[in-house]
């Protein structure tokens, strides 16, 4: 019987491009979602700060900013980059503004982990309704986006700052301690 | 100790199924009965060692043995002792293990049947079983050992992963669902056996559509309590969202649905050979694109596992299998020819090739619409998703058209059919299906969807009705027996007919409920002070207080739930909660819900505010949901009545035996 021998070709013809497929796939973080405010300008917000004073994203034009949310629950994430904060705001003093955002977290809570984990110099707003959390898409604290002169985010940190992740960011919009 | 031991039992596992696939290959080649036996007990012996391996996890699991970095990741002391037993299956490694357990058990299972049967087959499906398991024994051995050590050793661990010890259908959905998808492996070897043997006739169609039946009843049941669970622990008020995963679990069941219908055209008219080789090589595939897209970290999902070097193996296993299997196909294609023309277009046999290519199309879809997704990012490095609605929106009408077919294709004789005789079986149920459609719209219903399901659904009850009571009707005229005791006889003596007539009973109530709840559902979402009422339907819900707490059976879990009494129907105190897990940065829900035949009322915390004492609840009145999963289990008896061991033909066979 005839053996189909040039049939056979329809094998690789399959299995190549699949093997391709499934192995640019792998090595990727699925959950490595990119922002799609990232190119964008900053959503704006303005709310109340845990010392009660009233504050708005318009305040922040004309200097790089950092927005970071937060929590006093998210232990041990928040309680890790606290330290990281606290020296960014240090070293890199005027060229930088920092606020923070409350995620879905009580005033007293939040002074609570500041009396205990060391007070900062920088405002946070309450966020009550959550509305800025949804505005920038947060997904649950800490996270972190990185904000040029000009308003326009530029970078997205998920998950705790480090020390190295604060310089790459702040290097990249032209800031050195 | 006995970590030490459920390791060293996974090195002799591994050598004992390389022994066993050496040895069935060499057997198969020279006839060899003592070498025959020897690889199948080698294969008993690789069950048991596994089943030690699992004990041994097992006992560490209980025993919280935190030396284990499996028990130190998925385990803590407080783990109460079911949920200690279902981890075994709650990780990467662990899900190994037990899936290993699972497949050399449906191995030995059909060595130990056919150890004195079907001679010439028998070595080359132990080879390719034999060789299935020794990957996962490897994989257990280098990138996926489960009893990996760690030092120092923790005093506690991080424990289960929260959504998994939220409910105990977590003890019942991946057990289910492995035992389906580790099954299609033997349909796959029998077919791999015929092509290698050139015994494609119909003696391996008729033990292959067995052995395909038998698993497909647990991936069924499997998905089905999949879809459950997912209903009853996310908290979102649906059951299923095309996720990658819920994809992976139906592709091989579309593939297998497939092949038990084309299987029965290939048996009776020896047409659609190769397709039908074709469906088995898939279904099997298709198990393990899904153990791949779970296990890999390439999509995510609510099941995928973290990113890990298996990947790699799977892939390599895929392509292997595919590409052999594809190879020896197209090799034998000479040996496929069918053996007679295609029947008419309007026959049994052409409605079963609908059936098919129908099955294919959902097929196609579903596997597009999954890996998407990963072909974006690979050729653009840019990220997308694919969501529910183009799911709904490609596979509905498919499913509709599939629906239709179900009541058209057993009516049809084989063959052929005049138009004489299609007008005098589909009259009636023609008639009947728009009665029903007219009678819904006119009791209220106004939604296309719900109306022409439910006319479909009638459609097919009344062929299949007409069928059953045309054959019953004869039977008691010829042989003088009561109504009842004639169907209960006919559908005994023809088991593969009545039962697929049941499943598909099944598939009528489920299409129904599942086009009646994604339609006519309704919710609302409010957030109450104490006191204050939410009406919805014919319930009203009052909210009474916010209780904080930690759980009874695990104090490290806190749970805040909300307080409700209920007014309407099945009145009463009901509470809905989210809990805090200390292993995780979301809070869990746990929806309450409340079934009666007619409409769930489910009822979810979203949120809570302990300082103002408000809660955020969404509550959903889902209709005819519970028949949703009453369909599963009708399909999947139906399936089993069909396999269900037939004791006249036993008792026949057997007397041919002894005569011989």
């Amino acid at each position: 019987m005839r053996v189909p021998w040039l049939r056979l070709l329809i094998v690789p013809l399959v299995v190549l491009p699949l093997a391709w497929l499934l192995f640019t796939g792998l090595g990727r973080d699925p959950r490595l979602i990119p922002s799609p405010l990232i190119g964008k300008p900053m959503p704006a917000f303005v709310g109340t700060t845990l010392e009660g004073d009233r504050f708005s994203s318009a305040d922040l034009a004309g200097k790089p900013a950092i927005v970071n949310f937060w929590a006093s629950y998210c232990i041990p994430s928040c309680v890790d980059e606290h330290p990281v904060l606290l020296d960014l705001a240090e070293r890199y003093g005027e060229g930088v503004q920092l606020v923070g955002v409350l995620v879905n977290d009580t005033p007293d809570g939040a002074r609570g982990f500041l009396a205990r984990y060391g007070q900062v110099s920088w405002p946070t707003v309450l966020n009550t309704d959550g509305g800025i959390s949804i505005d920038y898409g947060v997904t649950g604290p800490p996270e972190t986006f990185f904000v040029d002169a000009r308003g326009v985010v530029v970078a997205r940190h998920v998950g705790p700052l480090t020390a190295a992740v604060v310089a790459r960011e702040l290097a990249a919009l032209g800031l050195t301690p | 100790m006995i970590p030490t031991l459920g390791h060293l039992a996974v090195v002799i596992g591994l050598a004992a199924t390389v022994y066993a696939a050496g040895a069935f290959l060499l057997g198969g080649r020279s006839g060899d009965a003592l070498v025959l036996t020897s690889a199948r007990r080698a294969m008993y012996a690789a069950f048991g060692l596994v089943a030690l391996a699992c004990l041994a996890m097992v006992v560490s699991l209980l025993t919280h043995d935190f030396s284990v970095l499996y028990v130190a990741r998925n385990n803590a002391t407080t783990t109460p002792p079911f949920y200690s037993v279902i981890s075994l299956w709650a990780a990467l490694e662990g899900s190994i293990l037990f899936w290993t357990l699972l497949a050399t058990g449906w191995a030995s299972l059909v060595l130990y049947r056919y150890r004195a049967r079907l001679p010439a087959l028998m070595p080359w499906v132990g080879a390719t079983l034999a060789l299935g398991t020794a990957f996962f024994f490897a994989v257990m051995a280098w990138p996926g050992d489960p009893f990996v050590r760690v030092t120092p050793i923790g005093l506690e661990g991080n424990g289960p992963n929260a959504l998994l010890q939220n409910h105990p259908f977590m003890g019942l959905h991946p057990p289910l669902l492995y035992l389906g998808y580790t099954g299609m492996a033997i349909p796959f070897a029998f077919g791999m056996a015929a092509l290698i043997t050139r015994r494609t006739d119909e003696e391996w169609l008729a033990v292959v559509r067995r052995w395909t039946l038998v698993p497909w009843i647990f991936l069924t049941a499997g998905i089905v309590a999949g879809a459950w669970w997912s209903y009853a622990v996310l908290g979102w008020g649906g059951y299923w969202a095309w996720d990658p995963v819920e994809n992976a679990a139906l592709l091989p069941w579309l593939t297998a649905t497939a092949f038990i219908h084309s299987s029965m055209v290939a048996e009776r008219r020896g047409t659609l050979r190769t397709w039908t080789h074709a469906l088995v090589i898939a279904t099997f595939v298709l198990t393990l694109v899904g153990t791949f897209l779970t296990r890999s970290g390439v999509v995510n999902s609510v099941h995928s596992f973290t990113t890990s070097g298996i990947g790699a193996w799977f892939a390599f296993a895929i392509l292997v299998t595919l590409g052999v299997a594809l190879g020896l196909l197209i090799w034998r294609l000479p040996d496929l020819g069918d053996r007679r023309p295609p029947g008419a277009v309007v026959s049994r046999e052409s409605a079963f090739l609908f059936n098919n290519v129908l099955f294919l199309g959902v097929t196609f879809a579903v596997l597009f619409g999954t890996l998407y997704p990963v072909l974006v990012e690979a050729t653009t490095g840019a990220k997308a998703s694919v969501g529910a609605p183009w799911f709904n929106r490609v596979n509905a009408p498919i499913f509709v058209a599939l629906l239709f077919l179900t009541g058209v294709g057993p009516a049809l004789p084989w063959g052929g059919a005049s138009w004489a005789t299609v007008l005098e079986r589909f009259a009636v149920p023609i008639l009947a299906g728009v009665g029903v459609v007219v009678a819904a719209w006119a009791l209220g219903v106004q939604d296309a969807a719900p109306l022409g399901i439910l006319g479909l659904a009638t459609f097919v009850l009344v062929v299949m009705g007409d069928e059953v009571v045309r054959g019953a009707r004869s039977r008691a005229r010829s042989r003088g027996e009561a109504a009842p005791i004639a169907v209960l006889r006919l559908a005994t003596r023809n088991r593969r007919r009545y039962g697929g007539y049941l499943a598909h009973v099944g598939i009528c109530v489920m299409a129904v409920a599942i086009a009646v709840s994604a339609t006519l559902g309704i919710d609302r979402t409010a957030t109450l002070r104490q006191g204050e009422s939410l009406a919805i339907g014919s319930y009203t819900l009052t909210y009474d207080q916010l209780v904080t707490e930690p759980l009874a059976s695990d104090p490290r879990v806190i749970e805040t739930r909300a307080e409700l009494s209920l007014a309407g129907p099945q009145s009463g105190p009901i509470a809905t909660a989210l809990r805090d897990y200390p292993n995780s940065s979301t809070a869990i829900a746990t929806p309450v819900v409340r079934t009666a035949l007619g409409e769930d009322l489910y009822v979810t915390l979203l949120g809570y505010n302990s300082t103002a004492g408000t809660a955020t609840i969404r509550v959903f009145i889902n209709p005819l949901v519970m028949w949703i999963w009453a369909g599963g289990a009708i399909v999947a008896l139906g399936a089993l009545f069909a396999i269900w061991p037939d004791r006249r033909r036993a008792a026949v066979s057997a007397a041919v035996a002894a005569r011989a």
